[in-house]
């Protein structure tokens, strides 16, 4: 028994050892999963608030019905919109894949209208928010160069240098990482003249379900002087969301059961 | 009996939930002004400066069948959209226009059902549409109302089907409903019994099919994806939805001929874009040889098209669509020396740009139209300003042009028109 207790010990000592000194990947590839692919499916509600250089306000509020394929690779989104009212019950699909575009499918209600929609550029706003599609489905990790530099007891500072700069705003950005949890905290984009310009920040972190969850975010455009801040409420994990939630079907006759106001 | 189908409809909604503690549904909506100058200055039409002058106000809600009973398990929603509309082209009181009275459930998990009016759309096209013989609202198209209303209600009921191997919609039209077209009090047009462009003083008329089971009109989509890209097959049964046919010279009547559609599509990823691909084969029934000059003849229809983001909140999209009558030489043995007659192809080109500013709050479209063979073309711009989350002002041109009075755009090219609308949703 007090043999087991030490090999017990010696373990556990030896994985934080192993902690302590992650590669950089390793710390970005456990980051990139704890931000987008937690559980095998989610949902939530997400409440955004655009505030602009003159303090007006606009708001989305949507749900978010997520799908895992591949842990660090393929998923599927669903995101139904609830307000502003002008494009209430409009639905949004996409198929997010790894090392190539995307598949996003739109639903107009008022005609019926399901659109394929073009989507290379995923440095877009969001629905009109200071948030990018990549900050909602997430960068794929293969496209920066990673860099570990000089962090503190609390945070692995990771700068990341994009492979195809012709193809970003960006030249750079970093991201503040918590060590405990690996949930990114702060990032910070950095234009091609070596200016701050955009930082995408967690403003709170709780527990769901035993996944360290960011429940509020913001996003600042440091030139436009504007910003969004998310909430995410009615947060779930593992759900056990199906692929057939993810097609036309459901684009035309959004998921009763999942889209509760 | 059509009001009694709405009678039934509006019985379900209100006996359901009453064994429950009713939650009340949400109401939305908006209300619009619209002014449409001509800047033509026709004087064909009922008023010559302005093609639209109307106050429009839209209430729709939906509403989930709550509690226990059959409908709620079956995730019944009943779902209502109507339009009270002053129009003041027209002088009138005002009317009220229901656009969507439809009771939607699933009676099992793979069978989803829609019953009442309700829009109706697919297809792979832009602006064009070949196996969408839903029927459309030119008018409202070419004078500057919301997109929305370019795609009219059908009463219908709708039927899908999805087993594993490919998705089924089947949709039954028991009473027909035509296109709305210019028809000479709003929009001037080509009409060939007055030989030239024409406004209130036309004396055409088109003769609907009468309702009765033989009417039927039915409409069929097989659809799956393979990986990213969308295939589909159509099938569609009944009527032109635009009188392109005669009935009776001496009394200028057209009619609505039989038509049958077999049709495919493709839609994804291509070249860094979305390509599509939409075919269609327009079967003339009433004049299946083609020999008939009073019946619009068979003809085949292809289209490509392309859509690229170029980043920046930019898209481009382009289509090309290829029209061929079929037996044009019987078509053409058979026509009278003092006739109009269709030329055997068609050539047709789209352009959309679309460009957003400010955070998306901001958009310029441009959508153009041109057919080197008619020698005609349309340019519709726009430009909408989200000014808050509730008000929204739109402006736009509407402008048809050609060389010829006879041909889809030129017959048009006396309407051109700028727009504005503003709109508070709520």
């Amino acid at each position: 028994m007090k043999n087991i207790l030490i090999l017990v010990t010696i373990i556990l000592l030896a994985s934080n050892a192993l902690a302590a000194q992650l590669t950089v990947d390793e710390v970005v590839s456990k980051a990139n999963n704890r931000s987008y692919y937690q559980g095998k499916d989610g949902s939530a509600k997400a409440n955004m608030v655009v505030t602009d250089s003159q303090g007006r306000t606009r708001q989305r509020q949507l749900t978010i019905l997520k799908l895992n394929i591949q842990e660090g690779g393929d998923q599927k989104y669903f995101v139904y919109f609830h307000k502003p009212n002008d494009v209430k019950g409009m639905s949004y699909i996409v198929w997010k894949h790894v090392g190539k575009d995307d598949d996003r499918w739109l639903y107009l209600p008022a005609m019926d209208l399901v659109r394929r929609i073009a989507a290379s550029d995923k440095r877009s706003s969001f629905a009109g928010t200071t948030f990018l599609y990549e900050d909602i489905s997430g960068r794929s990790i293969d496209l920066d160069i990673h860099e570990l530099s000089s962090g503190d007891a609390a945070f692995y500072v990771v700068k990341n240098t994009p492979k195809d700069i012709g193809v970003v705003e960006f030249s750079y950005y970093i991201v503040k990482i918590d060590k405990i949890n690996f949930v990114p905290m702060k990032a910070e984009y950095f234009d091609k003249s070596g200016k701050l310009y955009r930082t995408v920040e967690a403003l709170e972190v709780k527990d769901i379900q035993g996944y360290p969850t960011v429940t509020k975010m913001k996003a600042s455009d440091l030139n436009a002087n504007s910003n969004t801040v998310t909430e995410f409420t009615d947060i779930k994990y593992d759900i056990g969301l199906k692929d057939d939630i993810f097609t036309e079907r459901f684009l035309r006759t959004p998921p009763q059961q999942w889209l509760k106001e | 009996m059509r009001s009694a189908f709405f009678i039934a409809l509006l019985f379900i909604f209100l006996l359901v939930p009453s064994a429950h503690a009713v939650e009340l549904p949400e109401w939305h909506g908006f209300i619009e002004q619209d002014f449409g100058g001509s800047l033509s200055r026709d004087s064909l039409t009922k008023h010559r400066d302005y093609n639209m002058l109307e106050q429009r106000f839209q209430l729709k809600t939906r509403y989930a069948i709550p509690g226990e009973n059959l409908l709620s398990r079956w995730n019944g929603v009943f779902t209502y959209k109507g339009d009270f509309v002053l129009d003041e082209y027209f002088d009138t009181t005002g009317s009220y226009e229901i656009r969507e009275l439809n009771f939607a459930f699933s009676p099992t998990s793979t069978v989803d059902i829609k019953a009442g009016r309700q829009i109706l759309t697919w297809g792979t096209g832009d602006y064009l549409f070949i196996n969408d013989l839903f029927p459309k609202d030119y008018v409202s198209f070419y004078i500057g109302r919301d997109d929305e209303y370019l795609k009219k209600p059908s009463d219908a009921l709708r039927v899908s089907i999805y087993p594993k191997i490919a998705n089924i919609d089947f949709v039954l039209i028991p009473h027909f409903t035509a296109n709305t077209l210019p028809d000479g009090d709003r929009l001037s047009f080509f009409d060939s019994f007055e030989g030239g462009i024409t406004g209130r003083n036309t004396q055409n008329n088109a003769v609907k099919p009468a309702w009765q089971p033989e009417n039927f009109e039915y409409a069929l989509r097989l659809y799956r994806t393979f990986g990213s890209t969308e295939g589909a097959l159509y099938y569609y049964r009944g009527f032109d939805p635009s009188p392109r046919s005669y009935l009776d010279e001496a009394n200028r009547q057209l009619f609505y001929e039989r038509l049958d559609v077999y049709g495919a599509s493709l839609r994804g990823p291509f070249a860094d874009g979305i390509g599509n691909l939409e075919t269609g084969y327009y079967r003339s029934r009433q004049d299946a040889s083609g020999d008939n000059r009073l019946i619009e003849n068979s003809s085949w229809k292809l289209l490509l098209g392309y859509e690229k983001d170029l980043g920046n909140d930019f898209k481009i999209g382009v289509q090309y669509q290829y029209e061929q009558k079929l037996n044009y030489d019987d078509y053409t043995s058979a026509l009278l020396p003092q006739d109009y007659y269709w030329d055997q192809h068609r050539h047709l080109l789209t352009q959309r740009l679309t460009k957003y500013f400010k955070n998306q709050t901001v958009m310029l479209g441009l959508f153009n139209f041109w057919s080197p063979s008619d020698k005609d073309g349309y340019v519709r711009a726009s430009c909408a300003y989200d000014i808050t989350d509730q008000w929204k002002l739109t402006m736009g041109i509407n402008i048809p042009w050609g060389e010829d009075d006879t041909t889809d755009f030129g017959s048009m090219k006396k309407n051109k028109n700028a727009f504005v609308r503003v709109r508070y949703s709520f």
